[in-house]
């Protein structure tokens, strides 16, 4: 995997006539890859009716990142295509991250939902915040908690 | 001008004749083809960067209401899902066999490897049809449209209200993939005319290859999508 700026990298030999090299995958081995993107599904279906706790979402993304990784690298050709393109693809996930930590991070101060009381609970005093959770429907709901304050419906 | 192409003595430096398909701001077949792939691959970032806003809402979301989330996500049909993962991986395959059929030009085996994708694409819309009208016979909608708090259902007790925020996500989830599934039929079915008006050759395979590659990304985000909002509760 040299990270040459030419064709050659690519074990096609030295092409400089302009013409296009691409890497033509042969029939078994798409074949090949599409089984086992057809055995991880049949993992994380049989994974889901087992209770790893907190691990279950950990889990379920582990496998489809390895299932995307297939595609990407050999229906989509990652693996024989130039360097940068597949660079600017995990960019992509990079910056995902990026815009996904952030979020989290900002949420540690905020408020959290009392499921129980069905208020708002501010972060840092533990107080109820104002407005409450109102339940439109009436009160058979099950958030029906919050029909304490009804006094004041329709507050959407 | 265009006669002096002709004559002109730079049409001798290059390597090649320029050929129908070669847009004339190339200079070569393969400087376009580079071209279209890395407009293709940049597409591709601000797709996933569009679903990305969803997938972080949904990451907040289970991250606050883990235990509604579950309850919610019993009522989508693991199977329904399941048999949509496989009809899409399948697609997926006939999508790069296609790249690799008209790779070595052979138009007849890309035309029904297209065709199989565009009918896996429409299998797929059915199903999620079903998945959908059931749904909406449930109640199991965004916002003030959900009733499901109303009444238990097939089993189930009646959700909480507040459930409603997972059937925002699924359907706005798994509405704009269902976007893209149209497009991507779109897109398969102008490339299938262009192979069969007989433009492509293995020097020129480009829309097969670039439309194969948003085909897969449609897939991609699919499978992110299934265990994340049917398996994982």
């Amino acid at each position: 995997m040299s990270h040459g700026s030419t064709h050659a990298s690519d074990g096609h030999g030295a092409h400089d006539d302009g013409r296009v090299h691409a890497h033509i995958s042969p029939f078994g081995f798409l074949v090949a890859i599409f089984a086992a993107l057809i055995v991880l599904t049949l993992v994380t279906v049989k994974a889901s009716y087992y209770d790893f706790g907190s691990a279950n979402a950990v889990i379920a993304v582990f496998i489809a990142t390895v299932k995307a990784a297939l595609v990407a690298l050999f229906f989509m050709h990652l693996k024989s295509d130039k360097p940068f393109h597949g660079f600017i693809f995990v960019m992509a996930f990079v910056f995902l991250g990026v815009f996904m930590l952030f979020c989290m991070e900002d949420l540690g101060t905020r408020g959290r939902l009392d499921d129980s009381a069905g208020v708002q609970i501010q972060p840092r005093s533990g107080d109820v915040a104002p407005g409450g959770l109102v339940t439109p429907g009436g009160p058979e709901g099950h958030g029906a908690a919050a029909s304490a304050e009804h006094g004041a419906p329709a507050a959407h | 001008m265009a006669s002096t192409h002709d004559t002109a003595p730079h049409a001798e430096t290059l390597a090649h004749a320029h050929p129908a398909f070669l847009h004339h701001h190339y200079d070569t077949p393969e400087q376009q083809f580079d071209s279209a792939k890395l407009g293709m691959w940049v597409f591709i970032v601000t797709e996933i960067l569009m679903f990305g806003g969803l997938f972080v809402a949904y990451g907040i979301y289970r991250g606050q209401e883990t235990h509604i989330f579950h309850l919610a996500h019993e009522h989508l049909n693991k199977v329904m899902g399941a048999v949509n993962t496989v009809v899409l991986l399948f697609s997926s395959l006939t999508a790069a066999l296609a790249v690799r059929e008209s790779q070595l030009g052979r138009r007849n085996r890309t035309t029904v490897y297209l065709v199989t994708t565009i009918l896996c694409a429409l299998v797929f819309l059915v199903v999620k049809y079903f998945e959908y009208a059931h749904k909406f016979h449930d109640g199991l909608l965004p916002g003030r449209y959900f009733t499901a708090h109303l009444h238990a259902a097939h089993g189930h007790e009646a959700l909480p209200y507040r459930a409603h925020m997972f059937f925002a996500l699924y359907f706005m989830m798994t509405g704009l993939h269902g976007l893209h599934v149209i497009v991507g039929m779109c897109v398969l079915v102008w490339v299938l005319k262009v192979n069969l008006a007989g433009k492509l050759s293995p020097e020129f395979f480009t829309p097969v290859e670039i439309g194969a590659l948003y085909w897969h990304l449609v897939d991609l985000v699919w499978i992110y999508l299934f265990p994340l909002l049917y398996l994982v509760g």
